[in-house]
């Protein structure tokens, strides 16, 4: 391959890594330095590889980190079993309104987070009658509620995220060639195993990009467990904005934030090896195939 | 699921229903899951109707109908301002951010090079960031360098958190991708640019379109990140945040419904007018989007 | 191929040493200096000069504490002085504020802004941190001939040196009269009867004094002690489902949904409950008094323009439809005469002195740190 070839990639690469380095990395850099200072607003923040903000930061927060991890892995959950029923039948059964519907079920998220939000509130309201009907299933207790429950946290967090699931699902399902199905049906005879054996496998790629999209951020997300949880609710965002905006105490909440990004991360780094699509994240996979 | 079994002890115009749903089971449940995203924007559509005796968003039930807030529905500057800023704010980071994102998609999936998994980490941590710290330390950065937060400042963060995203979506698009057709155009003698602006770019352009779609949602409901960059510019999210603090006007909601409208009515517009087209070229390229399609059922 | 790898490494180890040199000199240098925050100007406290009222002026306020229209306020003091005025909205909460204006404040700038609006506890954090100018009272005839007495002298600045009140309120409760009507003090709130179907505001200093005050205990006076023991209280009260959140002002919407029977709250917000059988009660032990400052930040652009401004704000007849809009306590002697008489009769907008001899001033902690880490730690439960 000739160099100009070679240096191809880095070319593509370029104005994005540079976004990232310039706007991203440069501060994270100020943000490492900071979780290593000591002291407090009033008498300044002094440099001093203070190390032991990371366990500090995590001392008495362990609760909201699992809660965090059960609701983003829940929320996840949910979103791929609503989504990707969903974009197949955008991809196969809308015929040439597919684009006409992608829009209409994404377009609900331009308008903004509050007001969805109390849009929610309002449908789940105690009194509403939606509630009273979950109360006849026996879905609630009959004196029970779905406001401010990890309940309300967990389908706020499923509803907000989405679009998150849909749209690489539908990138992905669009291209799924109808006739491999087709034939695979002659094969297994069986839809579910038509389905088990060629539409998952090729879709994969879609399902572990939306599972990314979906849980990473839904991790970190503090405005559904502020606005639809109750007292017991609170995630490790509400308390990294909490140690960063109320107490002030920078160190420490640049020092949770660097855990969690490293959790996200080592969690991450789990399930693309489990997922068995190492392209993501340049597996060996990948490197053995070249 | 054993339908057949089901349908097999059930009287005959029951099993035809049974049939009928157990054939149309996607259909189904793909208008449910339709409705179910649709509900909030429903509400908000319907108590932009509300006659509320003080002019506020409270979602109370028990109001009249009035037209009063769509007649009046550009009344409020400020709201008008800032809701502009947002779309113009989410245009451009949307393309920018799409564009950029595209090609380190290509990079990362078309080509091998030194440096991968760091671009590749790169690109995942971004996402894991709790956004109030991206938020304080860009505007810490912003400050150090005397660069005065404002409209620029935001657009600079917006494409900043939108990149990953639109790198993840589009990349999933691209693996395990046929890239025979490209070949083929290149031995045809295309040179790569044309190779990309013909086949690859088309091929491409649905993961591109929902990449764009996430990056567009991604940046006009951004709250914390641009609360801090955002110096006396003023979004959508910033204003209804702010407002709701004494009362959202209902202006809001009928403004809410308004995009949600046009962009969809837009759609509608340029899929009839493609079909029209199509029509007019007297071309017939319907590509099998078969109605007997199987079910993932 | 071998020849073109060497090269491509070279290329890349060039493109990878030149992103790190971009890192290291943008990092390096953003971190020059040793100490982050801790004030850097608190050693000398300017005052902020006089001048003529004149040029461009920069407030940043809350939403809501401007009346609409495009013959507001705003534009009868453009047009009275020349003055050129953006007014930004964009003070949400006291913390996201500061939040947003701590790094140009740390560097004595204010970000063009020559006037914010906070609360009494903020505006003492940014005083005590030298982010704030002292006022000349010399500059301020109008307002120190017309604001109300109980004003002048407040726990957080006493003789008022470095604040002038905008909108004064009260802490209290509210209560939806028809689900819970015997609600009249903030003990009624841990009644089990009401559980699951009572909030609190997530502010320290609105929550916390109202139990102590409840508890018989006066919060100006309160030891760290007595702060982290009603603290306390309350966290058995979250643990146990009888609050069933901690809200901002977002309280209104349960209020109005029906969700709860009663919630801390504040005494302006009747424009947005809707609920008519809800109202704002004083509770039985008293209120927690607060208002909303004009300061001048560090660095502040044309102080001679904000001087002119607050003076403007002083004066009865300009103060007025201020508090007819925003419904809360306005700080002006002689408003109540010209405003609407309905309105001039409501004791939530102008307490009488026997309304509120129970309430006490808004404050902070004796050492508010480790009082603080205590609340975030039940608000984040």
């Amino acid at each position: 391959m000739s160099l100009k070839q070679r240096l191809v990639p880095y070319w593509l690469l370029g104005p994005g890594l540079l976004w990232l380095v310039v706007f991203f990395v440069v501060p994270m850099y100020f943000m490492g330095e900071l979780a290593l200072r000591s002291g407090s607003l009033t008498t300044g923040y002094t440099f001093d590889w203070a190390w032991s903000n990371f366990p500090d930061s995590l001392s008495g927060h362990t609760e909201q980190i699992s809660r965090s991890f059960f609701y983003a892995g829940t929320a996840t959950i949910l979103a791929l079993l609503i989504a990707y029923p969903l974009a197949y039948a955008i991809a196969f059964r809308a015929g040439r309104f597919k684009l006409l519907l992608l829009f209409a079920v994404i377009a609900p998220f331009f308008t903004t987070y509050l007001i969805r939000t109390i849009a929610w509130k309002t449908i789940l309201s105690d009194d509403s009658p939606i509630v009273g009907v979950l109360q006849t299933l026996a879905l609630v207790p009959p004196d029970g509620r779905v406001l401010a429950t990890s309940g309300a946290v967990i389908a706020g967090l499923t509803y907000n995220f989405l679009p998150f699931m849909i749209l690489p699902l539908y990138a992905n399902l669009e291209r799924l060639d109808l006739r491999l199905i087709e034939a695979a049906k002659d094969l297994y005879s069986s839809s579910r195993q038509a389905f088990l054996k060629v539409t998952l496998p090729l879709t994969m790629p879609g399902i572990v990009a939306g599972v990314l999209l979906t849980f990473i951020p839904a991790f970190g997300d503090y405005i559904n467990a502020q606005l639809l949880g109750g007292t017991q609710q609170a995630m490790v965002g509400n308390v990294i904005q909490s140690l960063y905006l109320n107490q002030r105490n920078y160190p420490e909440a640049a020092a949770l934030s660097f855990l969690m990004m490293a959790l996200i991360l080592a969690v991450v780094t789990i399930y693309i090896r489990f997922a068995g699509t190492g392209a993501f994240m340049g597996d060996e996979d990948e490197e053995a195939a070249r | 699921m054993n339908g057949q079994g089901a349908s097999g002890r059930l009287p005959a115009p029951l099993a035809g229903a049974w049939a009928w749903l157990r054939r149309n089971a996607l259909s189904i449940y793909a208008c449910l899951a339709v409705a179910y995203m649709l509900i909030p924007i429903v509400v908000i559509a319907v108590f932009s109707f509300g006659d509320t005796p003080k002019d506020k968003l409270t979602f109370g039930l028990d109001n009249g109908f009035t037209l009063e807030y769509w007649s009046s529905i550009f009344s409020l500057p400020e709201l008008n301002e800032a809701l502009l800023t947002s779309l113009k704010l989410a245009a451009l980071s949307t393309a920018i951010s799409t564009a950029i994102g595209t090609l380190m998609a290509i990079a990362l999936v078309r080509h091998k090079f030194h440096g991968r998994r760091v671009a590749n980490l790169l690109i995942v941590i971004p996402m894991a960031t709790p956004e109030v710290v991206i938020g304080a330390s860009l505007l810490s950065m912003f400050v150090y360098y005397s660069v005065a937060p404002g409209f620029s400042t935001l657009l600079l963060a917006h494409v900043m958190f939108s990149i990953s995203f639109v790198v993840v979506v589009v990349r999933s698009r691209l693996i395990g991708f046929d890239r025979n057709l490209e070949e083929a155009a290149a031995d045809l003698g295309a040179t790569p640019l044309t190779t990309f602006r013909t086949v690859t770019l088309p091929l491409l352009a649905p993961g591109i379109l929902a990449a764009a779609m996430l990056a567009f949602a991604l940046s006009i409901d951004d709250f914390v990140i641009s609360n801090f960059n955002s110096g006396p510019t003023q979004t959508f999210p910033l204003y209804v945040y702010g407002v709701s603090l004494r009362g959202i006007p209902i202006q809001v909601n009928a403004l809410a419904t308004l995009l949600f409208a046009v962009t969809v009515v837009a759609v509608a517009l340029v899929l009839v007018q493609q079909r029209r087209a199509e029509r007019l070229a007297a071309v017939r390229p319907t590509p099998i989007p078969a109605p007997g399609a199987p079910a993932a059922t | 191929m071998g020849a073109g790898e060497t090269s491509v490494r070279k290329r890349a180890l060039a493109v990878a040493l030149t992103i790190c040199a971009i890192v290291l000199s943008l990092g390096v240098a953003a971190c020059g200096d040793d100490t982050v925050g801790g004030g850097g100007n608190s050693d000398e406290v300017t005052t902020a000069k006089g001048g003529p009222v004149s040029g461009d002026l920069a407030i940043s306020n809350w939403p809501g504490y401007m009346d609409p229209g495009s013959n507001n306020t705003v534009a009868q003091f453009e047009k009275e002085t020349g003055v050129s005025v953006d007014y930004i909205e964009d003070v949400n909460e006291n913390e996201a504020f500061f939040g947003k204006m701590q790094p140009q404040l740390e560097q004595g700038e204010s970000g063009g802004r020559s006037i914010f609006i906070v609360t009494d506890w903020m505006a003492k954090q940014m005083y005590d941190l030298g982010y704030l100018q002292e006022i000349d009272h010399g500059e301020l005839p109008t307002v120190f001939e017309n604001i109300r007495p109980q004003l002048e002298d407040v726990s957080f600045d006493p003789g008022r040196k470095f604040s002038v009140p905008w909108v004064s309120g009260m802490g209290g409760i509210w209560v939806d009269t028809a689900k819970a009507p015997e609600i009249r003090s903030v003990n009624d709130l841990f009644d089990p009867k009401y559980k699951g179907k009572v909030t609190m505001l997530s502010e320290l200093r609105e929550t916390v004094p109202l139990v102590m005050l409840a508890e018989g205990i006066d919060p100006i006076e309160a030891s760290n002690e007595d702060w982290l023991n009603a603290i306390d209280r309350i966290k058995e009260a979250a643990d146990s489902g009888q609050i069933r959140r901690f809200t901002g002002n977002d309280y209104t919407e349960d209020l109005t949904a029906g969700n709860i029977v009663a919630a801390i709250g504040w005494s302006g917000d009747a424009s947005i409950v809707e609920n008519e059988n809800a109202e704002w009660r004083m509770p039985a032990e008293g209120c927690a008094l607060w208002s909303d400052n004009m300061v001048i930040p560090v660095g502040a652009p044309n102080t001679g323009a904000a001087y002119g401004w607050m003076n403007f704000i002083y004066e009865p007849e300009v103060n007025a439809p201020l508090a007819e809009y925003i419904t809360y306590i306005p700080p002006v002697e002689g408003v109540q005469d010209l405003v609407e008489p309905e309105l001039a009769k409501d004791p939530l907008v102008f307490p009488s002195p026997e309304f509120t001899r129970n309430c006490t001033d808004q404050d902070s902690p004796p050492d508010l740190e480790p009082v603080n880490e205590a609340w975030q730690e039940v608000i984040t439960g």
